[in-house]
């Protein structure tokens, strides 16, 4: 218990000086992060005219693309802005930045991931809400169910993410693969699931898992249905549990490196 | 009990070989070929606890790979190693909190933050009570005199200032070792002097066992009392700085200064540097007897000067550079 207490105590001062850190400069956390906000709204616009076409997208209505922009977009930016070091991790191990952490008494994986936040990323959890609010039927049940599903998209996200950035530990640069992940999961999961083919969707609920971020959630929230939880709380577990022990793993391979280097 | 413990440690490292040319290269894509680097080899040496030793070697000799090892940071290839009973590579979290580290290459502290904050975050990594934390950080902002700069972001500190705020916050959790790797790099000379005697009265005052890699031999003369020689990966000197300093007394430096131009040959004595009235000398006292070089010279002719000096200790250190590089062992 003291061990959990000692955790969450580094956790939430982590994730106060991080804030911190952004806030420093002002002007550029207010234009990034209402200028995500701004960017993912001018996708809603253009699901609008293309909906308002054609009717619907693979079984999807301008509400569902909207709720599921919603999900994805607050798992992704809690990720970011919780763990803003995901998708820098190769870049740390390549630098030789992993000493800093592995000479604190703290899990190194947690350490790294808990150590900055992405300014961005704020416009991005902040736009799920928005979306969340404007669309229709809002209630405290639907608002509650929502945040705990981008609790586990967010850690579905970070899981693979970690894991596709741990690849380093193998190949030396996998800065390539890495960007490619992203790419996938972000497609995958804003696009209607219908209109990929038997193959891509075996692809999207195994190792690029965007499936339990966008599509299960979204019929969740249709339905409004709790039920989901259980095993999508599991299913996060599963993969958060892989790709800690892959790190784990690469870990073991780390050498180190000369550069110099500070905290930013 | 050994503070630090070190047998037989070896790291080797996997490295690539890059041939020249497009053609080498893209047939190294298909067959790629390795080498292995020994960048540690069979090291072994203990340090009591309370010691300050000083680690010392030319670039590419093993000198931080093997603190990376005794810190965690490194798996060795082989080998064992124990920093206060603990095995670096699988008891790296427990030791972690024993044991400070200052890297004067990377900074621990938030670069767009206050080192108050930065400590404020130290304290919840090191799990230190938040009442033990308002205790120590005053004690430590007075002892090294970083009052002033505790709520300027880190960013616009001097070099000097933040090496001060790095120490101390190596210090937050009262580490029983500290390891420092070229703490002084790049300060100036008074900065470096206050780092030094800062380092001192850790040693001397907490009872801290310091264990410190250096360029500046400056920082060795003044803060340490043992070194540690590698080269190679491999130990050629482990003596004291006493010892050290006695390999010099074979060694005088003599130099002369006379009203008017004399003959400078004393037998088989040459000068290594003269000019008409001036010369020095390098007398090995094994093969000529002091006294006997000095009457020669005050005879010579009308002295205005004379003096005579043992060798440097940086002189020392890089003849046994020289002779490491040429024969891989020890030797002066």
């Amino acid at each position: 218990m003291d061990r959990v207490k000692a955790y969450l105590r580094f956790l939430g001062t982590s994730f106060a000086v991080n804030v911190q850190a952004v806030v420093e400069y002002r002007a550029n956390f207010l234009v990034q992060t209402f200028g995500m906000m701004l960017n993912n709204a001018a996708f809603a616009f253009f699901w609008a005219v293309l909906i308002g076409k054609v009717g619907n997208v693979g079984g999807y209505g301008f509400a569902d693309v909207m709720l599921i922009w919603a999900l994805v977009s607050s798992s992704f930016g809690l990720s970011h802005a919780a763990f803003g070091n995901v998708r820098s991790i190769g870049q740390i191990v390549q630098r030789g930045e992993l000493d800093l952490y592995l000479l604190q008494p703290k899990d190194v994986l947690l350490n790294v991931l808990a150590s900055r936040t992405v300014v961005s990323a704020w416009g991005d959890f902040a736009y799920g809400f928005l979306v969340l609010a404007l669309l229709p039927g809002l209630s405290p049940g639907r608002f509650a169910l929502f945040a705990v599903l981008i609790v586990i998209g967010a850690a579905i996200f970070t899981a693979t993410f970690a894991a596709a950035e741990s690849l380093c530990f193998f190949l030396g640069d996998a800065t390539g693969i890495s960007s490619a992940v992203t790419e996938f999961m972000l497609s995958f999961s804003l696009y209607p699931e219908s209109i990929f083919g038997r193959g891509m969707r075996w692809v999207f609920y195994t190792i690029l898992p965007s499936a339990y971020i966008a599509y299960v959630p979204l019929a969740a929230m249709k339905a409004l249905d709790w039920g989901l939880i259980p095993p999508l709380l599991g299913i996060a577990c599963l993969y958060a549990a892989a790709s800690y022990g892959f790190f784990r793993l690469g870990l073991r391979r780390y050498e180190s490196g000369n550069q110099m280097g500070a905290r930013i | 009990m050994s503070a630090i413990s070190v047998q037989r440690l070896s790291k080797s490292f996997r490295s690539k070989v890059r041939p020249e040319g497009l053609g080498s290269s893209l047939k190294s894509l298909i067959a790629p070929s390795y080498r292995e680097v020994e960048a540690v080899r069979e090291v072994s040496f203990e340090v009591e606890e309370g010691e300050v030793v000083a680690f010392l070697g030319p670039n590419g000799a093993g000198k931080s790979t093997t603190i990376k090892m005794l810190t965690g940071i490194l798996r060795p290839s082989s080998g064992y190693c124990s920093v206060l009973g603990l095995d670096p590579s699988r008891q790296r979290t427990a030791l972690a909190r024993s044991i400070g580290a200052v890297f004067g290459q990377r900074s621990q502290l938030w670069f767009h933050l206050p080192p108050s904050d930065s400590f404020r975050l130290l304290g919840a990594v090191y799990e230190i009570e938040p009442e033990v934390l308002a205790r120590r950080v005053p004690e430590l902002v007075e002892r090294f005199g970083i009052g002033p700069y505790m709520d300027m972001p880190v960013r616009k500190l001097s070099l000097g200032e933040r090496i001060r705020c790095e120490i101390a916050a190596s210090l937050l959790h009262a580490p029983k070792v500290l390891f420092l790797d070229e703490p002084t790099i790049g300060l100036d000379l008074v900065v470096r002097r206050e780092v030094r005697a800062l380092l001192s009265e850790i040693a001397r005052r907490d009872g801290t066992t310091v264990f410190i890699t250096s360029h500046d031999l400056g920082d060795i003369e003044r803060v340490c009392k043992r070194a540690i020689i590698i080269h190679h990966g491999g130990v050629v000197v482990d003596e004291s700085m006493k010892e050290l300093r006695h390999r010099s007394l074979s060694r005088k430096f003599i130099g002369v200064k006379y009203a008017s131009p004399v003959d400078f040959e004393l037998g088989g004595l040459k000068p290594v540097k003269r000019t008409e009235t001036a010369a020095s000398y390098v007398v090995d006292t094994n093969e000529h007897r002091l006294p006997e070089v000095l009457r020669a010279l005050v005879g010579r002719g009308e002295l205005e000067d004379l003096t005579v000096e043992d060798e440097a200790l940086e002189d020392i250190i890089a003849r046994i550079y020289a002779a490491g590089a040429s024969t891989g062992e020890a030797g002066l």
